[in-house]
């Protein structure tokens, strides 16, 4: 019944004509929709990071000494922090934080695994054995921990903490993709492009990675949630992104925590974003999962 | 299968051989070292240089890498785990104090997450596309997007607020005190064992999905068996397979990886220990908790391919 091929069908079909853009998401909405929940909060998500400058009441990072741990109320609608800085506003640029090292680290894990995962089965073998036993390897530390051993290397701040959290995610990533590579490295288009005489990054990056793209993007998608959170947690820490920028995991830090009991709103909204974020991501991305592909269902 | 089971053990070497590189070059490339954490650290920049570098001969930091890497591994192979570069104290001692609370954290977050993810996973999988499967998966998705450390201030929070009580922040062994112990780590074990519940419902409930389109379950709803025998005998049995992997491959890293968690409920266990250990730069004993927590892994990984052998006859090893 889950894997019945008509969803693939419906999804490829919503690009008809007749249906137009409305009737495609009518559709969406009406067969999957915790997908289309999910994708709801992803575009609210992503309209709040575009138009925060506009959005935001105040200047995220402006100080008010004369407004500490102020209540939410009508002035500052979710309270202020131990710097008198308004916690809505911090909020709605943490999104932009949010999206930065989600996307960053999900782009980053997924190109970097893919080519790993792609070369591994193509070159089969010695090659493949090597990288494997590499991978394994990386597939013994607790993620966090390999996160947390990249930033002490490179330091705090936005970029470091999207390579650390790429870090991690390219051996998961390379050992999906290489699974779904195995089968298409057997296709005899790969041998006719061979017999073409392509070089090797040809054929792997025009013929073979087309094919995985499913599993490339079901991976991607995954991750995104799981950087947020990631992010949240490194910072939550204090070794991901640095003061005074506003950034969710960051918020929860220090203060939030020592005034929890008298200043609840600092603690409990950035939680509630990070943990609605992450919700939409991974909706959003079960349901991509089940429309693109039934077979990976299981991972 | 005995060769099958040497020879799994074999291919374990390398890759703890691995393990054991890459933390230790990742820790000599980390800027600092355990001796200039400790003197800048304290704001005394007007350490000489040359009790720095007496202190760095003393705990052989001036060695080439490649001998106090060989150093290493040679005490390891005796068992002897060194000491710690930070406070002198020889290593064991210093996870055994904290090894206790992590276990045990591990083991009651696992139990709690395993107690949960069947039945939610199971009652998910026969109410596919009902309201009863959506709540379950919103209930298990949210698990999986509420940071822990949050939900634990939460937690903590809630029970301020409604009963006017917080968890003690002492730790105090299970065996010393048993209620007290249950108290204090009840608590995060929730708030952890709650994603990896909804790590394992999510885990059950495509399995099962999978299973119950199998010709055998047809079978024996077509010869007229009870619905509750067909789960719990035919479609149960051969689902749960892949969800005590995922719940025992987690339990690993939960031994090392509660990271923010012990942070929020101020516990002192090995995730603790390894974040002090790495901004001490304390060489020593952040590579003995890596090797621990890989090994942890590496053996449940291990143990898990074994039990499958055993538990699933359809699965042969050569």
């Amino acid at each position: 019944m889950a894997a019945n091929p008509q969803t693939v069908v419906d999804l490829v079909s919503t690009a008809a004509p007749r249906s137009g853009w409305l009737g495609a998401i009518l559709r969406f909405v009406r067969q999957r929709p915790l997908g289309a929940i999910g994708a709801a909060i992803i575009v609210l998500m992503v309209a709040m990071a575009a138009t925060a400058d506009f959005l935001a009441p105040f200047d995220p990072l402006a100080t008010d000494y004369g407004a500490m741990l102020a209540a939410p109320g009508a002035h500052h609608w979710l309270g202020t922090d131990a710097f008198g800085r308004d916690v809505m506003s911090r909020m709605i640029y943490g999104s932009r934080t949010a999206l930065m090292v989600g996307l960053g680290a999900s782009f980053l894990g997924a190109v970097f695994g893919s080519l790993i995962g792609l070369g591994s089965a193509y070159f089969g073998g010695r090659v493949d054995l090597v990288v494997q036993r590499v991978m394994d390897v990386f597939f013994a530390f607790p993620v966090i921990i390999l996160a947390l051993a990249v930033v002490s290397i490179l330091g705090t701040g936005v970029g470091n903490v999207i390579l650390a959290i790429a870090t991690p995610m390219v051996p998961r990533c390379a050992r999906v993709v290489r699974a779904s590579a195995l089968s298409v490295r057997e296709m005899p288009y790969v041998d006719a492009a061979r017999a073409s005489g392509f070089g090797h990054p040809r054929i792997i990056l025009r013929h073979m990675l087309p094919n995985v793209t499913a599993p490339i993007l079901i991976m991607a998608t995954a991750f995104l949630g799981e950087a947020i959170l990631l992010e949240a947690s490194l910072s939550f820490l204090g070794l991901g992104v640095n003061e005074p920028t506003a950034a969710w995991g960051l918020m929860l830090r220090g203060a939030a925590v020592e005034f929890a009991e008298t200043a609840p709103w600092m603690a409990f909204f950035p939680g509630l974003a990070i943990s609605l974020a992450v919700f939409g991501f991974n909706l959003f991305g079960d349901s991509l999962r089940d429309a693109l592909d039934p077979r990976l269902r299981t991972q | 299968m005995a060769f099958y089971i040497f020879k799994r053990l074999l291919a374990v070497i390398p890759t703890m051989l691995g393990v054991a590189v890459l933390i230790f070059l990742l820790l000599r490339v980390v800027p600092g070292d355990v001796v200039e954490a400790r003197y800048l650290g304290q704001g005394s920049q007007f350490q000489s240089q040359e009790l720095m570098d007496i202190e760095r001969k003393k705990l052989g930091l001036d060695k080439p890498l490649w001998n106090q890497f060989t150093s290493w591994m040679a005490g390891l192979a005796r068992l002897d785990f060194g000491l710690s570069m930070w406070t002198g104290s020889p290593i064991t001692e210093e996870i055994k104090l904290r090894f206790a609370l992590s276990l045990q954290l591990a083991i009651m977050a696992s139990t709690i997450a395993t107690l949960l993810a069947i039945p939610l996973g199971i009652l998910a999988a026969v109410k596919q596309d009902t309201w009863v499967d959506y709540a379950v998966r919103v209930f298990s998705i949210s698990g999986l997007a509420m940071p822990s450390f949050w939900l634990g201030i939460l937690l903590i929070l809630g029970m301020l607020i409604i009963f006017k009580w917080m968890p003690p922040m002492v730790f105090t062994p299970l065996w010393v005190n048993p209620w007290e112990n249950l108290a204090q780590l009840i608590w995060p074990a929730l708030a952890v064992g709650y994603r990896y519940c909804a790590v394992g419902t999510r885990m059950m409930r495509s399995t099962m999905l999978e299973v119950l389109r199998e010709d055998y379950i047809r079978t024996a709803r077509a010869k007229g068996l009870w619905q509750k025998l067909i789960l719990t005998r035919h479609a149960l049995k051969n689902a749960i397979l892949p969800v005590l992997t995922v719940i025992s491959l987690e339990f690993a890293f939960l031994l090392g990886g509660l990271v923010v968690t012990e942070q929020v409920f101020n516990l002192n266990g090995l995730g603790m220990l390894f974040v002090e250990a790495i901004s001490h730069r304390d060489y020593t004993l952040t590579q003995a908790l890596v090797l621990l927590v890989a090994t942890a892994f590496l053996i449940v990984n291990f143990v898990v391919d074994i039990a499958y052998a055993w538990l699933d006859p359809r699965i042969h090893y050569r």
